[in-house]
Formats: C-alpha cells, structure tokens, sequence
C-alpha cells in the first residue's frame, strides 16, 4: 500500500516531465517559456509538500511566495525579449 | 484525499493539453487554468498565502503578460499541419515514462517518507519572511529591479 507522499511525489515528478519535454521538443519560444512555468509549478509544489510533510509549512509558503516571485520575473524578461526580437526581424 | 488526487490529475491533463495544442493562445489560457489548480492544491496543503499569492501572479499578471505577447507578435502564415504524429509520439513517450515511473519512483519516495517532524517552534509566516529569512527579500527586491531595469534596456528609446 503506498502512502499519500509518495503518490503526490509521483504526480509532481509527472508535472515536471511534461513541462521538461515541452522545453526541449518545442521551437516556439513562447512553448518553452509556457514548458519552464510548468516546470516552476511542480518544484513550488514540491516545495509546499515538502513543508507540509515535516509539519514547516509557513516555512515553506515564505520559500513558495520568493519562488513566484523569481517566476514571474524570469517570465516577464523573457517575454520582452521575444517581443524585442520579433520586432527586429 | 480522492479530491486532492482528482486536482493532481486534472492538472497534469491540462499541462499535457497545454503543451500539445497548436494555437498559442489556447495554449496560455489552458496554462492559467494549470495556475488555478496549483492554488487549489496549495489551499488544500494548508497554505493560503502562497495559493492566494500564485492565484493572483501566475494565473492574472503572466497569463495576462501571455496573451498581451501573443497580440503583439505578427501572426504567422498558415503552415501544413505535420505534428499530428509528432503529439502521439510524445504522449506514447509520456506513457511509458509514467508507467516506469509508478514502478521505479514510488518505492524511493516510500523510502523518503520517513521524514523527521523538524518544526519545534510553529512560527507565524510574517516571523518568517520579516525577521528570519530578511535576506530573501534582499535578494527578491535585487531579482526585481534586475528584471525592472532589463525590461527598460529592451525597450529604450532615444529622445530626439
């Protein structure tokens, strides 16, 4: 019988597969900056179930909040800079 | 427990649905749908600032900054579709590696689940990011201007 840690772990590591094959199949740009977001959500996850596991969640939530926040940053410049090179071209 | 399961699953389909359509467009709608998810899993996990805070970032402002992108880009001219067979490769891929998965990677997190309880003192979260991890928000208004001032080079215009 497998506890519910270990099925939430399962299913993280899923999430992460999905977007890690978007990033490295995809040649559209805006795919891989959608593949690396998915990515950021399933270590926010493991993040958070991890916290919860070893009873630290606010810990955890401070950790989780500077992730979203990194994220959302690293998406923003990316985004510009796509912006930035299609106008260019 | 089934309601937390049934999230995790319906997350990871509208990941692969996001991944595999065509239309961008589509594509960031769906991924803000996987932003909703994620915040619902976090509320269930007892943490609503963190559900709250990704609520309002990763599913309102980057879907938000998505499809002003996409608005903004030229449209691209209609090519012949060829990835029909593509998408199936890589789902049949994914099935196999979640398969592998539940055989290999299951027992090893069983293993790690005997975690130690280290929390001795249960903190409040403002003691948290306000007294002990200060540095963090050194480090997260350093990663903002740095982002603040890239964004600004990317677009400077010269006054005439």
């Amino acid at each position: 019988m497998t506890n519910i840690f270990s099925i939430d772990c399962y299913f993280i590591s899923l999430l992460f597969l999905v977007g890690f094959s978007c990033l490295l199949i995809s040649k559209n740009m805006l795919k891989q900056l959608i593949g690396l977001e998915i990515m950021s959500k399933a270590c926010l996850l493991a993040v958070i179930l991890s916290g919860a596991a070893t009873n630290n969640i606010n810990f955890a939530q401070a950790i989780a909040i500077t992730m979203i926040l990194i994220d959302a940053i690293i998406i923003t410049v990316g985004l510009s800079l796509l912006v930035k090179l299609k106008n260019q071209l | 427990m089934t309601y937390h399961l049934v999230l995790f699953v319906l997350i990871i389909l509208l990941a692969l649905a996001a991944v595999m359509t065509e239309n961008i467009l589509f594509s960031a709608i769906i991924l803000s749908l996987v932003s909703v998810g994620v915040s619902l899993i976090l509320f269930t996990f007892g943490s609503p600032y963190a559900a709250v805070f990704e609520l309002s970032v990763c599913a309102g402002l980057i879907t938000a900054l998505f499809i002003s992108v996409i608005s903004l880009m030229p449209k691209e001219k209609n090519l012949p579709k060829k990835h029909h067979l593509k998408s199936i490769l890589i789902s049949l891929v994914f099935f196999i590696i979640a398969v592998i998965n539940w055989v290999y990677i299951i027992p090893f997190f069983e293993s790690l689940s005997k975690y130690p309880q280290l929390n001795i003192h249960n903190y409040p979260l403002g003691q948290i990011i306000w007294e002990d991890r200060v540095f963090d928000l050194i480090g997260q208004i350093c990663i903002f201007a740095a982002g603040v001032f890239a964004v600004k080079s990317f677009f400077y215009r010269q006054n005439t």
